[in-house]
């Protein structure tokens, strides 16, 4: 099964450094749109989740067995006893076409890096809110979605995503030594839910440690 | 003690029936979510010898060891789980009474890691990995191995040359496809068997994934091409999770039924996975045991893969690429020399949107190590390119790396009727498996009739059979040899072919463009003889696909034979068609389309017209500009425009790489009208992407971006140890290092080839990037320069070569 909903271009577009302030020119758009079929076409999207109890005290969470300390994670999480583990990716193919443009145009390759960004992004967004719903019709209201990397919630954890998921098996990413996933296209993250909606926001870039110099910092936007 | 016969008397003669569900069953027994099931061989034995001899009890007469996940990367005790592993079920099946007709499989799961180039599991360390197992496995007394749920047929390629290096135990190996049938990794059923069986497996198939239902249609798939037994292990069904477990729902008898309908499709092993249990295996065995037993049909299938996809020779022509070789090409020894292989991928690439269903690959040159190119070339383009390879050396030991490395089977070109070719290759192919293309000459030379060729040919098919390298898997190459010199050549060629089809009733190969050598207008000989050739029954032609006249002879040659359905290709490849006027297939058409416009060099680079820009600049060079003079007046200052409005915010990326792309393609120019002399350079630095990191996009930007301003870069490519940059740095005594990370775990290595460089070589200066890097971080690292961009390291290299 290929991607099933058209990868937000405007998206693509700022990983590529044209925000929305920028009216991108007409070729660039034409290779935007043939490369976007391509991706498109001979993406394979899968992904897995889990429910799993969890126990949350002010900087530790406990997902299943496992001690994760974190003091963003506990944050985001509080007031949840059970959470949704899950990885998704679209598949090989954007790897392979990165390189492959790369070989002759680096256009091309920063294109097919950019749309994959905003593909797997649109695709975890699309299960995020099925989680979102599902679980609002039991009562239970999910939290912005947060991933290992993310603030103080150390890479490391992906090993106990894989272990507890068994993403390998089930979505085909693998876990390098160095912590970083194969495709690179792939996300890992937990949803908690709880009793009570919040207004927690995702994109929090409070809990970043990248926001003094990303240049998409919300908060510079706003400060 | 047991009389048992040898598996491989049984394999593929009678039905045999492996065992089921193992992780499924543990769970029940009381495995938790995230134990190892391995690490019950040593803390529960009883349980696991109870579920063996299960399984032993119900029939199985295939019983896999509690081994699927004791791997050394996991488990530093590997060895010691696996002979656990293997002496409980051995205990297993004497308390079964079945040492007289039932196996102990050394069962071999996936690493759980991906392979280069893609992963970071080098294919050495993967076999090593696997013989770890097999050796501790056989010397425990296993019977055979079965490896299973690999999902990536190079890592299967990887296991079973470990069994085949390590014992003689028959191997036994089943893949896990999606429902399209294909592997994650994108290779194909057909293309997996082809690989397999030139591997020369025991028996190829399938398991886990889904359930019986769900395998039909590609056991179907399997058996229509395999001659090797077929192994069926599906799961109990599709998994559901119910409660946070995960359920399987088909019942025994209902599993039963539908392998019943499997059975009869040509399948000689079945069994179960997931969810499956003694009582499903027990009612498979009552099902299928008195059904007809077919034995595996010798299918006539010729089939060369690549990852991705697959060639079958023999049905109608085959194009095979002829461009990756240096014979004759100035540019292309300098791009061998200089390792850059970007040039060498492009004509790969090139010759694939061309219409090429095989790409033939020969490195050699006398000043390079030919092994280790060949084994990079080929890495490197099976990371860009499904299509199959074709291993082109007179070097036994290329030929050996670049097999050994190659994912999936490959055309090996080539063997001769001399004796001493016969020896060192054949042996290569029947252990690797390919298809050998073997030319009709020998220690006599070329014979100047066919019968001469037939004869030679005889001699190499002889020789093929003692080996065991199957008949089919071999095609004769007939020779074409220049009419210019020999006048009845073409003529002694084309009976050869025609006799290798009609009278050895076999495969024939030509490389086509031989024929014209010495002769003006090359084409119109080539293509005339490449269709006279199809006509007597050529089925591979090794020719340079980006020529019009040669693809429109092979194209109209399939129209015309009902080669090709509705002419559908025909019509896809000329509606554009303009009589008269010379048609060139290939690249650059998107850009060809608007480099009508009559830019000027610089220009063309600032709008990014690489077509335009290419052409530019053959046009000062044809009226006597010197390309130093003509990059220093137009390319930089154009690249320096669009880079300045980079930095001031007014032009944003896309454009600054269709300018970089464009002025690159203006080098091209450069560099083949300059190959072969030395090119003066304003610097030679590295770039790499550091260890742990493969993000290397962004360093590939920077490296285009310096090659535009006259740099000479060596890229040492992504995930590079810190001792690789620092040797190299060393060596060639680089003034600059450029290292980009993407990650904050892997800027550590960049720490560490700092550290490393200021020790080794304490005046060279290094500048840093990546995505997590910021100045304070570059301080911290202790790096000369922290550059944002692909200019900011321009602008550095500038500043350092005093430029």
């Amino acid at each position: 099964m290929p991607l099933t909903r058209d990868i937000p271009r405007s998206e693509a577009l700022r990983y590529l450094g044209m925000g929305k302030s920028v009216t991108p020119d007409p070729d660039t758009l034409a290779l935007l749109d043939s490369c976007a079929e391509t991706l498109t076409r001979e993406s394979v999207p899968k992904s897995v989740c889990k429910e799993v109890s969890i126990a949350v005290t002010d900087s530790e969470v406990l997902i299943e067995d496992t001690k994760i300390q974190s003091t963003g994670l506990a944050r985001n999480l509080k007031c949840c006893k059970k959470a949704v583990l899950l990885a998704v990716t679209i598949g090989p193919a954007c790897d392979r076409l990165v390189k492959r443009a790369q070989v002759r145009s680096n256009l091309e390759g920063a294109i097919y890096q950019a749309l994959g960004a905003a593909a797997v992004e649109d695709y975890i967004d699309q299960i995020d809110e099925k989680i979102r719903t599902d679980y609002e019709g039991e009562g239970l209201y999910a939290r912005p979605r947060f991933s290992p990397g993310y603030g103080d919630l150390k890479l490391e954890h992906q090993k106990d995503w894989f272990r507890i998921l068994d993403i390998t098996k089930n979505t085909g990413i693998t876990l390098l030594d160095s912590l970083l996933m194969v495709p690179t296209k792939s996300v890992t993250a937990i949803i908690g839910l709880a009793s009570e909606p919040s207004n927690e926001q995702r994109h929090n870039c409070e809990d970043c440690s990248m926001a003094n110099t990303c240049s998409f910092s919300k908060r510079k936007e706003i400060t | 003690m047991s009389t048992i016969r040898p598996l491989r008397e049984r394999l593929g003669k009678e039905w045999l029936f492996c065992d089921g569900g193992t992780g499924t069953i543990l769970q029940e027994m009381g495995l938790k979510g995230g134990e190892l099931p391995e690490t019950w061989n040593l803390t529960r034995p009883d349980d696991i010898r109870k579920l063996n001899r299960a399984y032993f009890e119900a029939g199985s007469n295939i019983v896999n060891t509690n081994t699927f996940g004791a791997n050394p990367i996991k488990f530093a005790n590997c060895e010691e789980l696996v002979k656990a592993a293997v002496k409980i079920c051995r205990e297993a099946r004497s308390e079964a009474g079945r040492d007289d007709d039932a196996y102990v499989a050394i069962d071999v799961g996936p690493t759980g890691k991906l392979l280069e180039p893609m992963g970071d599991l080098s294919f050495e360390d993967a076999v090593d990995c696997f013989k770890t197992i097999i050796k501790a496995g056989c010397e425990a007394g296993g019977d055979l191995v079965l490896i299973e749920t690999m999902s990536d047929a190079y890592e299967a390629k990887a296991a079973v040359i470990a069994a085949h290096e390590t014992c003689d135990l028959p191997v036994i190996v089943t893949m896990v496809y999606g429902e399209d049938g294909t592997l994650l990794t994108g290779s194909t059923v057909e293309g997996a068997v082809a690989m397999l069986e030139g591997l020369k497996v025991d028996a190829i198939g399938v398991n886990c994934g889904f359930g019986p239902k769900q395998m039909l249609p590609i056991v179907e798939r399997i058996t229509k091409v395999s001659s090797t037994p077929v192994v069926v292990n599906p799961n109990a069904g599709l998994p559901r999770t119910e409660n946070g477990r995960t359920v399987f729902d088909v019942a025994p008898d209902e599993f039963a039924e539908v392998m019943t309908q499997i059975s009869s499709l040509g399948v000689q092993v079945m069994g179960g996975c997931c969810g499956t249990t003694p009582a499903h295996i027990k009612a498979l065995i009552s099902a299928v045991s008195p059904l007809p037993f077919k034995e595996a049909e010798e299918k006539d299938i010729c089939m060369v893969s690549g990852f991705s996809s697959c060639a079958v020779i023999g049905l109608k022509p085959v194009v095979i690429g002829e461009r990756i070789n240096p014979t004759g090409k100035k540019r292309f020894k300098q791009a061998l020399r200089d390792n850059d292989t970007d040039y060498i991928l492009t004509e790969g690439l090139n010759q694939e949107e061309a219409g090429a269903d095989i790409l033939d690959v020969n490195v050699g040159l006398p000043e390079i190590d030919e092994p280790q190119m060949m084994q990079d070339i080929i890495m490197k383009l099976q990371s860009v390119t499904g299509l199959p390879l074709q291993l082109d050396s007179t070097d036994p030991v290329a030929l050996e790396r670049g097999m050994r490395i190659y994912n999936g089977k490959p055309m090996i070109n080539s063997v001769n009727g001399k004796k001493e070719s016969i020896e060192a290759v054949m042996p290569l192919v029947a252990k690797y498996g390919g298809v050998l293309v073997g030319l009709s000459l020998d220690e006599d030379g070329i014979p100047d009739t066919s019968d001469g060729r037939i004869r030679v040919a005889k001699k190499i098919y002889e020789a093929a059979d003692r080996y065991g390298i199957p008949r089919k898997d071999i095609v004769i190459d007939g020779l074409a040899m220049t009419i210019s010199s020999e006048p009845t050549s073409a003529i002694v060629t084309l009976d050869t072919i025609r006799r290798i089809r009609d009278e050895l009733k076999g495969k024939s190969i030509l490389g086509v463009s031989n024929i014209s050598f010495g002769l003006p207008a090359r084409e119109l000989i080539n293509s005339n003889f490449l269709t006279m050739a199809m006509t007597n029954g050529l089925s591979c032609a090794i020719i340079n696909p980006i020529n019009g006249p040669m693809m429109a002879s092979v194209r109209s040659f399939k129209a015309l034979m009902n080669l090709d359905p509705q002419c559908g290709g025909f019509i896809a490849a000329y509606q554009d068609y303009v009589p008269g006027q010379t048609q060139t297939a290939g690249p650059g058409k998107a850009s060809s389309a608007i480099s009508s416009d009559k830019f000027s060099l610089s220009e063309a680079v600032e709008k990014g017209v690489a077509g335009r820009a290419a052409e530019a600049m053959q046009e000062k060079l044809d009226k006597g500009g010197k390309a130093l003079e003509i990059i220093d007046t137009d390319l930089i200052p154009a690249l320096d425009k669009v880079g300045k409005g980079f930095e001031s915010g007014k032009i944003f990326l896309p454009q600054l790489l269709m300018s970089a792309d464009a002025a690159k393609a203006a080098f091209e120019v450069v560099k083949k009208s300059m190959a072969g002399t030395r090119t003066e350079s304003k610097g030679r630095m590295i770039l790499a992407t550091v260890k742990g990191d493969i993000h290397d996009i962004g360093k590939n930007i920077v490296k285009v971006m310096l090659e535009n301003y006259g740099y000479d870069v060596i890229d040492l490519g992504k995930d590079v140890p810190p001792e690789v940059i620092v040797e190299t740095a060393v060596k060639e005594d680089i003034r600059l290092v450029g290292m980009s990370a993407l990650m904050t775990t892997t800027v550590v290595s960049m720490e560490e080839t700092i550290k490393l460089l200021r020790e080794k070589k304490p005046h060279t200066k290094v500048v840093v990037g990546g995505a997590v890097m910021t100045q304070e971080y570059a301080d911290k690292i202790g790096a000369d320069c922290y550059a944002k961009d692909a200019m900011a390291t321009v602008r550095y290299a500038d500043l350092v070569f005093g430029n």
